[in-house]
């Protein structure tokens, strides 16, 4: 009886197995940027045993090509730049003044990881298929499990939960390199401008569980910096920010 | 009074005046102790309570860093005091410059810092900023004064820097009149770095660099300058005796070096559990040689056993040997060089992190070993940490008249 109500369930979700696990991440890339070159404002809270340890704020610039700028405004870190190019990634410091290059595990260090900060969409970077449906934060999720295409990704494999009805994230279990669970993301969705958006991300650090960051989308504007802006030797100019 | 005055305004009336101005301005207030141990048995000692070695100093500095309508500006006002010797206080507008143009060609006016290099210990590319290197808790770099010319696409970047305008030679290279050509480019993920500069003391310098990531966890880097000439600091050639050893400039000379060269090659190791190592190995062509610090030793040695002789006056031997410490001023303390730094950072975004280093200069067999610890909260953080010299008896580090230094730092941004 039991085996006839595994094969009745599994013939139940076949068609969501088959979806294109592409499509999906792009519909639920929709919900965390809306345009193709965008500027986000974002505020991370970084929360130890439920108190708010700090709070950092950024100005990510995004572009296609897997293109990310990330400014940090909050005053102990004021002058410092993030320069994301594909699998490339340069930092620059206040008390020097030249871009670093750094590694993508570097990326994952400092107050807030500016690889969770910088990266805003799945399609360019992960592949994967859909494994189940299941419940997550009270709603019906397509469960995908994904891994990254590319070497300079934060997480290379992600167990990504996606709303059945409408495909915007709602949960997802981020793996370091060594297939570690490092967190756990919860999305918060919202209304912005009257579309549904994701309006925070709260991360649980899965190895140091008394630290939560939560990651606030203040603002988000269509802005296309010119390709200039992204060349690492640019970081050392003054015309975005300071 | 009219310093103070001029600190006080640094340190508390000019925020809200720049504030209202409409300024985007962050400042930090910071305070940095350092504790020195001296060294009671340097051969420096009769000289040295006419130098700074060996003295407790503090500085309380306030700095502001922003923008004022389309001058960016890094403002530090500065109040230090050190162990028998007045407090001292300082304004600096460590930069003020304005960024311009559109398109691929920019501009840039004003002072500005700029750094460059690829390495962490030693930065022979370095040219026209001329940063000290691994200086515990250090003062904000100054800028140089600057007219350059940018032309920037997806993977180049040229820039023509003309730096202290109207400067021929000065007494620091630093603020020496030059021309450079600098050149940044990035190559199936690869970066290449390239500079030529031209200036009356040096000639033409040139070099190139590169940095790459092979793989997540490593970091590759290289870079080297030839010039045509340089400069070192070295004690005086020959045999030394009498009178002779006690000129007032120590026994110190500046020479020229013919065709020097510079080279570092480097790696940084990364861990996903916040652990990175830096191994870099340097040649530095214009830095003192193991024989020249063997004759610094030898020439202290010698105007102390001059001490106490009829007709020899103390205060010369003093002057004397206080002036020959003037070596240790030079950045580099060898010519062949190695670095091991080990660093920790929290990677769940926690508070502390801290590292250990030791810095051997191979050719005269010295060392330093630097240990700190840091604690980064919302708004203040802390530093706390320790460096200690030593190496063969004739070694530049075991020479310097200090065995060690503990330092700590408060700041507090707001």
């Amino acid at each position: 009886m039991s085996r006839f109500l595994a094969l009745l369930l599994a013939l139940a979700c076949a068609p969501a197995f088959g979806q294109d696990v592409q499509a999906l991440l792009k519909q639920a890339d929709a919900y965390r940027l809306t345009a193709q070159a965008e500027r986000v404002e974002t505020e991370v809270r970084v929360l130890k045993s439920g108190s708010l340890d700090k709070t950092r704020l950024y100005n990510v610039y995004v572009k296609p090509g897997r293109r990310s700028l990330v400014v940090f405004r909050s005053p102990s870190e004021r002058g410092q730049k993030l320069l994301m190019l594909g699998d490339d990634f340069w930092l620059v410091l206040p008390t020097s003044q030249r871009p670093l290059r750094i590694t993508p595990l570097q990326k994952l260090l400092g107050d807030a990881s500016t690889g969770d900060v910088a990266s805003l969409t799945w399609a360019e970077d992960y592949d994967g298929r859909v494994v189940g449906e299941t419940e997550k934060q009270g709603v019906l999720c397509l469960k995908l499990d994904i891994a990254g295409q590319r070497k300079g990704v934060s997480y290379p494999r992600i167990v990504l939960y996606l709303a059945k009805s409408d495909h915007h994230p709602v949960y997802a279990e981020l793996y370091v390199a060594s297939d570690k669970l490092a967190k756990e993301a919860v999305y918060e969705m919202g209304r912005v401008g009257g579309k549904p958006q994701v309006v925070a991300m709260i991360l649980t650090d899965r190895i140091q569980r008394d630290r939560v960051t939560e990651v606030h989308y203040l603002s988000r504007a269509a802005k296309e910096l010119p390709d200039g802006y992204y060349n690492p030797a640019f970081l050392v100019r003054s015309d975005i920010e300071n | 009074m009219r310093r103070t005055c001029l600190f006080a305004c640094a340190l508390g009336l000019a925020p809200p005046a720049l504030a209202d101005g409409g300024a985007d301005v962050a400042w930090t207030t910071r305070y940095i102790g350092e504790l020195h141990a001296g060294r009671g048995d340097s051969p420096f000692a009769l000289g040295l309570p006419l130098t700074s070695f060996g003295r407790d100093s503090q500085r309380l500095e306030q700095e502001a860093r922003g923008k004022l309508g389309p001058v960016s500006l890094l403002l530090t006002g500065t109040l230090s005091g050190q162990e028998g010797a007045e407090p001292k206080s300082h304004l600096l507008a460590n930069e003020a410059y304005a960024d311009f143009g559109s398109g691929a060609d920019r501009f840039s006016i004003g002072k500005k810092i700029l750094s460059a290099g690829v390495g962490y210990g030693f930065r022979p590319l370095d040219v026209l900023q001329r940063e000290r290197r691994l200086r515990m808790l250090p003062p904000q770099l100054d800028g140089v004064p600057q007219l350059s010319w940018q032309r920037f696409t997806a993977d180049d970047a040229w820039s023509v820097i003309l730096a202290n305008p109207g400067h021929g030679e000065r007494g620091d290279p630093k603020t020496d009149g030059s021309l450079a050509l600098r050149w940044y480019g990035r190559r199936d993920g690869v970066d290449l770095h390239g500079v030529a500069r031209a200036s009356q003391r040096f000639g033409l310098e040139a070099g190139g660099g590169f940095s790459a990531v092979p793989s997540p966890a490593l970091e590759l880097h290289g870079e080297f300058l030839a010039a045509s000439r340089g400069e070192r600091m070295a004690p005086q050639d020959g045999a030394l005796a009498g009178p002779a050893l006690l000129a007032p400039t120590g026994n110190l000379q500046t020479e020229v070096v013919h065709a020097p060269v510079k080279a570092l090659g480097g790696f940084t190791w990364t861990t996903e559990t916040g652990w990175s190592f830096v191994g870099e190995a340097w040649w530095d062509g214009t830095a003192p040689s193991a024989a020249d610090w063997q004759r610094l030793a030898a020439q202290a040695a010698a105007r102390n056993a001059l001490a106490g002789l009829p007709g020899v006056p103390a205060a010369a031997v003093a002057g004397s040997q206080a002036a020959a410490t003037r070596m240790f001023q030079d950045p580099g303390f060898g010519r062949r060089a190695a670095l091991a730094h080990l660093a920790w950072s929290d990677p769940a975004g926690g508070n502390w992190s801290g590292y250990a280093d030791l810095l051997a200069t191979l050719e005269d067999r010295g060392w330093t070993a630097t240990a700190a610890l840091a604690w980064q909260g919302d708004r203040t953080r802390m530093d706390v940490g320790v460096r200690r010299y030593g190496g063969a008896p004739a070694s530049a580090y075991r020479l310097l008249p200090e065995r060690g230094i503990a330092f700590i730092g408060v700041s507090l941004s707001y």
